[in-house]
């Protein structure tokens, strides 16, 4: 196993170059420069300041010399500073980061607490109402544009009941409540972002739920478990969902680099400063630094994501474990 | 417990006794300004660094604005007068200009403001290793003395007008910045300055806290607190301001005229109308041969209705243009009267320059060929893409068949504008309050990168832009740029089209809020709420 974790490993690492080389490419392939912003279109920035400014960010090297320097910061962890403030591009991760794992976190419980036991029921009567109904149900919600579904909600519950706030993160005073209070605060500015955020994904959980419960429920062992007189309970959650979860560990797995990645859209409609407006914002400002970290990060993630999927489900299914096991 | 905003139900009997109070009669009730309270302002970008030389962004630039002074600033009336400067003066030959500090300003740490960070902020204006994009507004300076702790003299190598707006730049502190890298300091972060505002907390992508500086040297702002909330979506925005969550915004034109009819926002908010500086264009490559003859331009300057436009895309909340400079400004030249709308008019000119529908297509042709051009306009601007549609219909009635191009910023810079590769542009400036025009029309600014990226040519204004720069006396200014109003007017190198109204909106328990020619913020400081119409408790200090 130690071994065969090794070989998966070392094999990641020219993934990750290629992925690095595509998108520094691409990025430098856009139109525009980071400097553009400040200074494009301002009469009073002359063309020697701007030439100048390019320089001081070594935007004037050949793109194959930027790009190993780039990379000979990175094999030492550091991914530089952001064009845009100056700031170290990591802090500028750092600090964004705990907004969306909270959100997607949330969401991802949120989904599987809903989906699965939607697939599970769908799954005992295929094709009945139940069946049904939940399909019309989780589809509306995976064809629904989450945009247009928030200015709904915020212009319901925001505005015309006032139940819940527009946007952001905490109230004004947050930094003058007690602890508790902060926390509820908080919860209550994160309601409707988690739960558009999770609407959207009921679809993808509850459908393989469904398909994967129902492909046990006509497995031999379910009917002997019936034969034996097990409660129908028993039978379900027992015999059939611990078998059925298998393919939602992939899921879970392959889910690893959503967690880091915000929606660009609910952020910006939320005013949520999350890792997604933050890469929108980077790619918009032609910021290369931020924008290399976030894709080599979330090309990590990925990979690993794939891997773990891998290991999991050799955990949690004897018959495909690797190798002979010592 | 997450407060709820409450719904603030107006009962009629405080109203009527507040009325009576502060009615005709109740001059006496004008109470006199109070402190305290908080004003929410929201912005849909982030501030980046919030030191006045490295500022980059509106943001930042409005929050810097708030910490920091230059040594001249506008007033109300867009007059140039002392700010940090008690008084200055302008050599005879305007090759040296001195200024006077006024005594006691102190940085927010309680450190003195002297001469030594005026010449501070200037060595690092120009030091090749900072990354400003100011450098090039000091580059005529020979050298910057400090005569006494509060006196400064700017000797320059030859006359500049326009470098009395480059003294606004907001000063540094020498005592904290000198030996630091000034592009990466923790103070672009956490900023000292001298303002009516100091720094409280920012939180990247969220909100910006500043506290009222109970030192400032003209008086202690009103109101304690500033917020600036950052809502990337302007849809937000508007949302937040349905409830009363902001209380300092700007409104589109369709929100001013419809969408803020509404009983609450009437009772909540005071909304202000003035014109922007700034305005929209029609622009013409001059390279091109149809366009080269003045007599196409202004053909289409005759068949271009720009009442129908304000009407039609900024709902009348504009007005047309003539030339680059609001009414307002000193600059603008009353003598300069729009060509009336006429089609007819706009048909002979177009005949004599050899223009006239021979095959009878419907499209007007010269020498086989049809006249046909289009209009590039960059995304994300839905009003100049509906100019263009405008301007198209118009032009059509005249046999000009308009393509449009809506293309994204960054191609349509680099491959567009700087390449020249565009026979018509839709676009807009927005420009300082100083008339100087030079970078946009002098013959000389027509290098790739450059700003007559139209490629106008005129010995006249080049020389009347030369002259406006070394010349100080504003009513000589006046006189040149009048010229220049005048002159850019009859050879159309742009169709000036309209200059759209700035359209803010203020909660309006604010009072002594007012517009002037320099919009509503010149006098921020004095703006105040009563004390019983407050909505932002007074946290400990």
């Amino acid at each position: 196993m130690t071994a065969y974790l090794v070989r998966r490993l070392l094999a990641l690492i020219p993934v990750l170059f290629w992925i690095t080389v595509i998108s520094f490419g691409v990025i430098k392939l856009a139109p525009g420069k980071p400097t553009d912003a400040a200074m494009a279109f301002n009469p009073k920035v002359s063309l020697e300041a701007r030439q100048r400014m390019e320089q001081l960010y070594g935007l004037d090297q050949p793109v194959a010399m930027q790009y190993a320097k780039w990379l000979g910061r990175v094999v030492r962890l550091d991914f530089g500073r952001s064009f845009l403030d100056d700031r170290p591009v990591g802090r500028k991760i750092v600090e964004r980061l705990p907004v969306t794992l909270t959100i997607n976190l949330c969401s991802l419980l949120l989904v599987l607490f809903i989906a699965v036991p939607l697939g599970v029921r769908a799954a005992v009567r295929p094709g009945g109402a139940f069946d049904r109904w939940t399909t019309v149900f989780v589809f509306t919600g995976y064809a629904t544009p989450s945009f247009w579904l928030a200015l709904l909600c915020l212009a319901f519950f925001g505005v015309q009941l006032r139940w819940l706030p527009i946007s952001g993160l905490h109230a004004l005073d947050y930094e003058s409540f007690p602890l508790i209070r902060q926390w509820l605060d908080t919860a209550w500015h994160l309601i409707l972002p988690v739960t558009i955020a999770a609407f959207g994904g009921l679809a993808g959980v509850s459908r393989y739920m469904r398909s994967s419960m129902t492909e046990v429920l006509t497995q031999d062992y379910i009917r002997t478990a019936r034969a034996k007189g097990l409660p129908e309970r028993r039978v379900l959650f027992h015999h059939g969902l611990r078998n059925a979860l298998l393919p939602i560990i992939t899921i879970l797995g392959l889910s690893l680099p959503d967690l880091i990645g915000g929606s660009v859209i609910a952020e910006t409609i939320f005013s949520i400063p999350g890792m997604g407006r933050l890469f929108y914002e980077a790619v918009m400002a032609r910021d290369y630094p931020v924008v290399m970290a976030l894709v080599t990060v979330g090309a990590v993630l990925t990979m690993l994501g794939n891997l773990l999927a891998d290991v999991a489900y050799a955990f949690a299914d004897p018959r495909i474990r690797v190798g002979g096991q010592s | 417990m997450p407060q709820r905003r409450q719904r603030q139900p107006l009962s009629l009997v405080p109203l009527l006794a507040l009325s009576l109070l502060v009615g005709p009669s109740g001059l006496s009730a004008q109470s006199s300004p109070n402190t305290g309270d908080a004003i929410v302002v929201s912005s849909i970008g982030d501030a980046s660094r919030l030191l006045p030389i490295l500022v980059s962004d509106a943001s930042s630039g409005e929050i810097a604005g708030l910490l920091f002074n230059g040594l001249l600033k506008y007033n109300e009336r867009l007059e140039i007068v002392g700010d940090l400067a008690e008084s200055w003066t302008v050599s005879e030959d305007g090759l040296t200009m001195t200024f006077r500090l006024r005594p006691n300003i102190r940085w927010h740490d309680g450190a003195a403001l002297t001469a030594e960070d005026v010449r501070f902020t200037y060595q690092k204006l120009i030091d090749p290793s900072v990354r400003t994009p100011f450098s090039s507004n000091y580059e005529l300076i020979e050298s910057v003395e400090v005569v006494d702790p509060l006196t400064i003299r700017v000797r320059y190598k030859e006359p500049f007008a326009p470098a009395l707006e480059s003294w606004m730049m907001g000063i540094i502190p020498k005592h904290l910045l000198e030996g630091q890298d000034l592009n990466t300091t923790p103070l672009l972060r956490r900023p000292i300055g001298h303002g009516p505002y100091r720094f409280v907390r920012w939180k990247t992508g969220e909100l910006i806290e500043l506290a009222a500086n109970p030192d400032y040297f003209e008086h202690r702002p009103f109101i304690d607190r500033y917020l600036y909330r950052i809502i990337p979506d302007t849809a937000t925005q508007f949302l937040e301001l349905m409830t009363g969550g902001i209380d300092l915004s700007s409104l589109t034109p369709l929100q001013y005229r419809r969408q803020t009819d509404t009983p609450f926002v009437r009772r909540a908010y005071q909304k202000f109308r003035y014109p922007s500086f700034g305005f929209t264009y029609l622009g013409y490559n001059l390279q091109d041969a149809r366009f080269r003859d003045v007599r196409v331009r202004q053909a289409i300057n005759r068949a271009i209705d720009k009442q129908a436009i304000v009407e039609g895309v900024l709902y009348g909340l504009g007005e047309v243009a003539t030339g680059p400079y609001p009414k307002a400004s000193w600059a603008y030249d009353p003598a300069v009267q729009p060509e009336p709308y006429d089609l007819e008019r706009a048909a002979a000119l177009l005949a004599e320059a050899g223009w006239a529908d021979r095959d009878g297509d419907g499209w007007l042709d010269k020498d086989g060929r049809p006249f046909r051009f289009t209009i590039l306009t960059n995304q994300g601007n839905d009003v100049r893409r509906q100019v263009a549609e405008l301007v198209q219909q118009q032009l059509k009635r005249l046999g000009i068949d308009v393509k449009i191009k809506v293309i994204e910023w960054s191609t349509f810079v680099h491959e567009f504008i700087d390449k020249r590769r565009f026979e018509a542009v839709l676009l807009g400036w927005s420009l300082a309050r100083d008339p100087d025009l030079y970078d946009i029309f002098h013959s000389s600014k027509t290098k790739e990168g450059e700003y007559n990226f139209v490629g106008y040519a005129s010995p006249e204004v080049d020389a009347l832009l030369v002259q406006g720069r070394r010349t100080f006396d504003q009513q000589a200014r006046a006189r040149i740029y009048h010229d220049v109003h005048r002159r850019l007017y009859q050879d159309q190198p742009y169709t000036f089209l309209f200059v759209g109204d700035a359209l803010p909106i203020v909660a309006s328990r604010f009072r002594n809020v007012h517009t002037s020619p320099a919009g509503i913020g010149y006098n921020f400081i004095d703006w105040y709420a009563p004390p019983q119409e407050q909505r932002y408790k007074r946290l400990a200090p």
